[in-house]
């Protein structure tokens, strides 16, 4: 009684198993049918996104070219862009001016076949669809570390001429990349932050060091979890 | 203890106690005596050197060491940049889970809703008073005669520890390495005796917080601004009778 019993277990739980396995083959069977044909061919390309960071940043998506346009890569390699990183950037002239000569983007973005390069409506398409306007800043050169509140100063009615490029350049890092020359020295002379801190317009550069100067400590913070340094930094 | 050797000890005097600690001693005190003579006893005690209660530093005629080694943070220069740390670390080869120098962080209230922030470099003081020689059973530390700082001999240290917790700033740590206490010996070692002038965080200091030199040579730097008239000196934990030789001010 007891062997048929458990003899009974066995085979319900193998019919079970089976049944289950069975299912899944079905629907594997199924599935690719069910898959859309465009799907698969976006996942051949990937979905590159190339960030331009020089000489500003612009942006410009591989994938909305190849899978929404349907563009075969010998529509623009090798003629228009050689097809290597960084080579139209190495080769010097990859700007505006060239563009609306026909060179580069510029031999679709015209105004005919595609949007031109030229109008001020057009030029967020490319430059600033992703350029987020950074809430704080932290400095790790030429010392470690100093923080800017970019909002802090937006807020004050400032704008973006205000300090780019003349006394920062609009790119992340810009300042970081001359670290012998983002000096106090420099604040004292008027430059960087200095055009402003210099006692008159706001507190001097010289004074409330660690207004800005958030040290190693500081940075670790912000850098440890977001909550415990907003907790902090007001 | 043995009792004989209490009492050749030489009696450390209550000048410097601050008035807290007195009261809590007469408090006590009181209690006992009130319990003998039935609670007729009125005692009471002057203060007349309490130094220690308003955080002041104990006035010295004369230094006692030559070159009397010291140190002067102009403490608001500091950022917290620990380019003085690194230095002293390369420097004297201190292993990741110890430190001869550090930067403390704290808050000052400026105002409702804003604040600032104080670093403070701290490191051994190099005590004229140093409670943790006193302690040491096997004189692995001691204070040296000429300059005044305070040395470890690593082959005497046992590792008892007992060092570094009589030390009132926290200037010791134990190096598994050579199993014994390490600190902050002013750079003696690798640059002083070498003909060096300062110590490797003064070298590194981008700002100018640390100022190192000869407390009894009048013409030095650390001489003028630890008596710069007009201006705030202080030194950290005063009331522990250490007498640091690590002063502390702002620029």
């Amino acid at each position: 009684m007891k062997m048929a019993l458990k003899l009974a277990a066995v085979l319900g739980v193998a019919i079970v198993a089976g049944g289950f396995v069975l299912d899944r083959a079905a629907q594997a069977t199924a599935e690719p049918e069910k898959q859309p044909a465009e799907d698969k061919v976006l996942h051949a390309y990937g979905d590159t996104l190339i960030l331009k960071k020089e000489p500003v940043g612009g942006m410009f998506s591989h994938k909305s070219h190849v899978i929404e346009y349907e563009f075969s890569c010998d529509t623009c390699h090798p003629d228009l862009f050689e097809r290597k990183r960084g080579a139209a950037k190495a080769s010097g002239d990859y700007n505006h001016p060239s563009m609306e000569e026909g060179m580069y983007c510029g031999a679709c973005h015209d105004g005919d076949t595609a949007f031109d390069t030229v109008e001020e409506g057009n030029c967020i398409s490319c430059h600033g669809s992703d350029m987020v306007e950074p809430e704080t800043i932290v400095f790790v050169k030429p010392v470690k570390a100093v923080i800017f509140n970019h909002t802090e100063h937006t807020e004050m009615g400032f704008d973006c001429a205000s300090c780019h490029d003349e006394l920062f350049e609009m790119r992340v890092g810009a300042a970081e990349e001359k670290p012998e020359e983002f000096t106090m020295a420099a604040l004292y002379d008027g430059k960087y932050c200095g055009a402003c801190h210099n006692g008159d317009d706001a507190f001097a550069s010289d004074t409330l060091c660690t207004t800005c100067h958030i040290g190693v400590q500081g940075f670790e913070r912000i850098h440890g979890g977001e909550g415990k340094a907003a907790a902090e930094e007001h | 203890m043995n009792v004989d050797e209490l009492e050749k000890m030489e009696n450390e005097g209550v000048e410097r106690l601050p008035s807290l600690e007195r009261r809590t001693f007469l408090r006590a005190g009181l209690a006992v005596t009130g319990l003998f003579m039935g609670g007729t006893v009125l005692s009471l005690t002057s203060a007349e050197k309490v130094l220690g209660a308003i955080g002041g530093q104990e006035t010295v005629a004369k230094y006692p060491y030559s070159p009397h080694y010291s140190m002067v943070m102009r403490q608001n220069l500091c950022v917290d940049c620990q380019l003085c740390m690194e230095a002293c670390v390369r420097t004297n080869h201190v292993p990741s889970y110890g430190y001869r120098t550090t930067i403390l962080e704290r808050y000052r209230k400026t105002g409702p809703s804003s604040q600032e922030r104080i670093f403070t470099p701290v490191l051994c003081n190099q005590c004229n008073r140093p409670p943790c020689v006193r302690v040491c059973p096997t004189v692995a530390t001691y204070k040296d005669k000429t300059t005044g700082i305070i040395m470890m001999d690593e082959k005497k240290c046992i590792g008892c520890k007992t060092c570094m917790a009589a030390c009132p700033y926290n200037a010791r740590y134990f190096n598994e390495e050579t199993r014994a206490v390490d600190k902050c010996n002013f750079c003696y070692d690798t640059r002083l005796s070498k003909g060096l002038k300062d110590t490797a965080c003064v070298e590194a200091c981008p700002a100018g917080v640390r100022v190192f030199g000869d407390l009894s040579d009048p013409a030095s730097e650390v001489y003028s601004l630890v008596h710069k008239p007009g201006t705030v000196v202080w030194v950290l934990r005063p009331e522990t009778g250490a007498l640091p030789n690590v002063f502390y001010m702002n620029a």
